[in-house]
């Protein structure tokens, strides 16, 4: 037998509330340890307890952190989904079943390895025995595949944070379910992982953990937060990291946290701190963003500042709120009544997760409009390898006014008054007493007096749109990797830098060298434009239906350069797979090469 | 000139120029608000006024002019006015809004904000209709009430002060436009209180209500208000000795910055510290198609939002670049801890 070493994918297969998340995650962790490149998806549903949740674990030296085209390993103890599993498979896959669960696996071209999982974990404690017994599989896996042993134990140290009742009870299941494999089967599985040398600056950790730390770090003085599956954890991360983080001399906070009552208070919280001269902000998902849209729109019209969070599910309205989806791009481009436009950072890593968490409050600031951040549900609750973050740049409070004597220097100051030519304004703050003035979502003139006077409504729409624009080569750019043919370009976004690298690799080994263009926030730089117009063919690669941001390209770029550009749009909810999108690129391709 | 207690004319707490209907209630108001700004000695800079949206709501143009102030949202002002305080705990928050503004669209933010115990002066500029579109019936509108060229309304209102009490709020009034002196006082005693502050002030609509059978003109109301006390508002800054004693019974309650309001009693004596008394004041107002106007409820003991979140004795919009971001140490030490 041929060992298949660091090169395949698990799929474990549990009910949600069964304490299988820290199975999964002790089994994440030790081979992360183990310096084995690795990624984890989590699909849950929207549930507290008893139903169906698949955890999947890619293992690839080539570092690909898209689950894989198929399943190598399958663990089975979730009876509900049983059947189904068990067809899905392709044959020669492992399958690690619980046998307590009585239900048959009726399939001679499988590798089977049934363990009385259940029977093991109640000789341990009866009580706890449905819990335990997903320790049993991680025993079982370990034993299979050759996990270190002494790393193994490290992680449940980790996993349960010292408590040494709980460590020393899923530590013994582990034990016997190692012990089981090793009595009861000969050695029949190829899957094997061999250690590779760990770098030091690495550790795991979500999306949503480091938007929550680069907020902080990026000074956020208030959030307002209305509680939303996929964003809760950001709200969550900032309250758990405040007081190590955000404490003054005094032991007082430099944030303040307001749970609302709904997503419009928050964005009303958020416009009112800006406003008040604080750094405010909000993490919501899709549904909280439909209601956040009239704040929205009074934040871009009277020029306050403030962030906005969405990590994207699956929509439209509740639609599938535990899975991922690039659904609301153009929503939070144009969100509002009226002409708006909005910036938008777009992460692609725990890194820039970090980065744009901080950089989104300066942006803010400079701007005095709302910037959004967008994530998604795969990016900000799945669990990523990440090398470090880098400190943030200076801290940019944008124009204010904080004397007479800048006021005085200015000459003619109106809050609304284009002074620099940049078409960003001056303006002073409540308490200040400088040049108080009535902001307000209605018309109004240089000064903020109300007017609605056309040629002033005219100039002042003109001025808005033109600091907007300003900010497209100020924004984080577009990150290019350019093939020398610059025949095909793909442009895509956010989690899609996950799966991306797998996706060029499929379509090379069918000839096909396309250059990537990953962007990075709006509104587009123009660097954008060049990459469009250096390639022959361009596809807009994203998790949606309808090609949002190809939508949005179509408008933007010159009318020439359209013809050129096809979308390549999909979404099932569940995170991207290289092959099923690289297979709809050549497809276009096909369809649309002469 | 004359000069308040900061040296300050009176022009300094002025507005612009109304654009509202020739006698509508609501610029009374105004007047009221900044003659208690004024007499009380605030400074016009350390106030902020806010607003919802709604003729009550485009009052705060019309005073406070050395005030920054933010006219938000259509029954979103609370919301508003929640994100400011924190940012600035030390401001003057003084905050108009509508019964359209605050008891049906905004009735949710009305709610949380009583409930969060925000520092604030809320006033509600209650005409029982919407005045902008042009007339139609709010949410408060009592039931029997009947407005210039409709029907009669048949739903029971939703009483704002009601609903404050049985929601905690500290501070719960009713006056009317046009009882200037009470309005004054009270308007002063909520601009001395710490924490929630409503003061719902039946101001009749001019326009589209202020016919004889509406429960809201000016002449049911002048006709039907039961009030509670008489009032005597005793500023902080003076010695109380000054202050003439009267000959009736009364009841002192010292507020937050140390002024008092002297209830001389009128009628029955209500004790503005039982919640139970007050609802069944109004309860009574309800039934009798009457008004009860006056201090309904107070209590100085619970803390205010930005007490309870913990904040850094200076306002969060002050604090320096160092004070928000964490250092570079810090960094390091987080990222070792992630990576152990």
């Amino acid at each position: 037998m041929e060992p298949i070493i660091n090169d395949f994918t698990f799929n474990i297969a549990t009910a949600n509330g069964t304490g299988s998340q820290s199975a999964n995650l002790i089994l994440l962790q030790t081979m992360f340890e183990m310096g084995v490149p690795v990624s984890g998806k989590n699909l849950f549903p929207s549930n507290i307890s008893g139903l169906p949740t698949w955890y999947i674990i890619r293992v690839s030296d080539d570092g690909y952190q898209a689950p894989g085209d198929r399943t190598h390993i399958q663990v089975l103890m979730n009876k509900v989904t049983w059947e189904k599993d068990v067809a899905a498979l392709e044959a020669g896959t492992i399958v690690i079943y619980n046998t307590d669960v009585k239900m048959p696996v009726e399939r001679d071209d499988l590798v089977l390895y049934p363990i009385p999982m259940t029977k093991i974990a109640r000789g341990l404690n009866p009580k706890l025995a449905r819990m335990i017994s997903n320790m049993v599989y991680v025993g079982v896996i370990a034993e299979i595949i050759g996990l270190d042993q002494s790393v193994l134990e490290t992680a449940i140290i980790k996993q349960f944070d010292g408590k040494t009742k709980a460590i020393e009870l899923n530590s013994t299941a582990i034990t016997l379910g190692r012990e089981y494999v090793a009595e009861n089967f000969e050695e029949m599985c190829p899957y094997v992982i061999e250690s590779r040398e760990k770098d030091p600056d690495a550790f795991i950790i979500d999306g949503n953990k480091a938007v929550a730390l680069g907020s902080i770090f990026g000074g956020v003085t208030m959030l307002s937060w209305y509680p939303i599956t996929p964003s809760t954890s950001i709200a969550e991360d900032i309250i758990s990291y405040l007081p190590s983080l955000r404490t003054d001399e005094d032991g007082n906070l430099t944030c303040a946290v307001i749970q609302t009552e709904d997503e419009l208070a928050a964005a009303g919280m958020v416009v009112g701190a800006g406003w008040a001269g604080g750094r405010a902000m909000t993490c919501t998902s899709g549904p909280g963003i439909s209601l956040m849209s009239e704040f929205v729109g009074l934040a871009y019209f009277s020029e306050v500042p403030g962030v906005i969070w969405d990590v994207n599910r699956a929509g439209p309205s509740t639609g599938l709120p535990t899975r991922t989806q690039q659904g609301d791009l153009s929503m939070l481009f144009e969100l509002g009544h009226g002409d708006t436009k909005h910036i938008v950072l777009i992460p692609g890593n725990m890194a820039e997760c970090f980065e744009f968490g901080w950089r989104a409050f300066d942006l803010a600031e400079r701007y005095q409009t709302i910037v959004f951040g967008f994530s998604d549900l795969d990016l900000g609750m799945n669990r990523w390898v990440c090398k470090g973050f880098d400190y943030p740049e200076k801290v940019d409070r944008g124009k204010v006014l904080h004397s007479q004597s800048e006021i005085d220097a200015i000459g003619n100051f109106g809050r609304y008054r284009d002074i620099d030519g940049d078409g960003i304004c001056y303006r002073t703050l409540p308490g200040s007493g400088l040049e108080p003035i009535l902001y307000r979502g209605t018309g109004r003139d240089e000064d903020g007096a109300y007017s609605e006077n056309p040629e002033v409504y005219v100039a002042n729409m003109e001025r808005l749109k033109r600091k907007i624009n300003g900010a497209r080569t100020v924004l984080p750019q577009p990150i290019l990797r350019e093939e020398p043919e610059k025949q095909v370009g793909i442009i895509y976004y956010g989690s899609m830098e996950n799966t991306i690298q797998e996706i060029d690799d499929v379509l090379e080994s069918t000839g096909l060298k396309v250059s990537q263009c990953r962007i990075r926030s709006l509104p587009i730089s123009p660097v954008v434009e060049e990459f469009v117009a250096s390639h022959e063919q361009i596809i807009v690669l994203e998790v949606n239906r309808d090609g949002q941001l190809y939508g949005i390209l179509r408008k933007e770029l010159p009318i020439n350069l359209v013809p050129r550009v096809h979308s390549v749009a999909y979404s099932d909810g569940l995170p991207t797979r290289a092959r099923k999108y690289a297979d709809m690129i050549r497809e276009k391709l096909l369809e649309v090469m002469p | 000139m004359k000069l308040n207690i900061i040296d300050l004319p009176k022009d300094d707490y002025k507005g612009g120029p109304s654009s509202l209907c020739p006698g509508c209630g609501h610029d009374q108001i105004s007047n009221v608000v900044i003659n208690a700004a004024w007499e009380n000695g605030i400074e016009p800079d350390r106030i902020a006024k806010m607003s919802g949206i709604g003729c009550s709501s485009k009052t705060p143009a019309y005073f406070l002019g050395k005030s920054h102030g933010f006219n938000t949202l259509h029954g979103r002002m609370p919301s508003v006015t929640t994100g400011a305080n924190v940012t600035n705990k030390d401001l003057h928050f003084i905050a108009v809004s509508g019964d359209g503004d605050t008891a049906s669209i905004g009735i949710g933010q009305f709610v949380h904000a009583i409930r969060r115990n925000l520092n604030m002066v809320y006033i509600i500029e209650n005409n029982g209709v919407y005045g902008l579109t042009k007339g139609q019936y709010s949410a408060t509108v009592e039931k029997g009430s009947q407005k210039r060229k409709a029907k009669m309304n048949e739903s029971p209102p939703i009483d704002l002060c009601a609903m404050a009490i049985n929601l905690g709020c500290t501070f719960v009034a009713r006056s009317f436009s046009g009882s200037k002196k009470q309005l004054t006082s009270l308007m002063k005693a909520a601009m001395s209180h710490r924490g929630t502050a409503i003061i719902d002030v039946i101001s009749p609509c001019v326009t589209f209500n202020n016919n004889d059978e509406s429960f809201r003109s000016y002449g049911y109301v002048k006709d039907n208000q039961t009030e509670l006390h008489s009032y005597d508002f005793i500023p902080k800054f003076k010695p109380i000795t000054e202050v003439e004693v009267p000959e009736g019974e009364y009841r002192d309650i010292t507020l937050f910055d140390g002024s008092i309001l002297r209830l001389e009693t009128i009628g029955s004596d209500h004790d503005p510290s039982d919640a139970v008394n007050a609802l069944s004041h109004i309860h009574h107002a309800e039934q009798e198609q009457k008004h009860v106007t006056g201090l309904l409820y107070h209590n100085p003991v619970p803390k205010t939002l930005d007490e309870m979140l913990n904040l850094s004795n200076t306002p969060l919009a002050e604090l320096s670049d160092d004070m928000i971001r964490p250092s570079e140490e810090n960094l390091e030490a987080l990222l070792s801890e992630l990576r152990s």
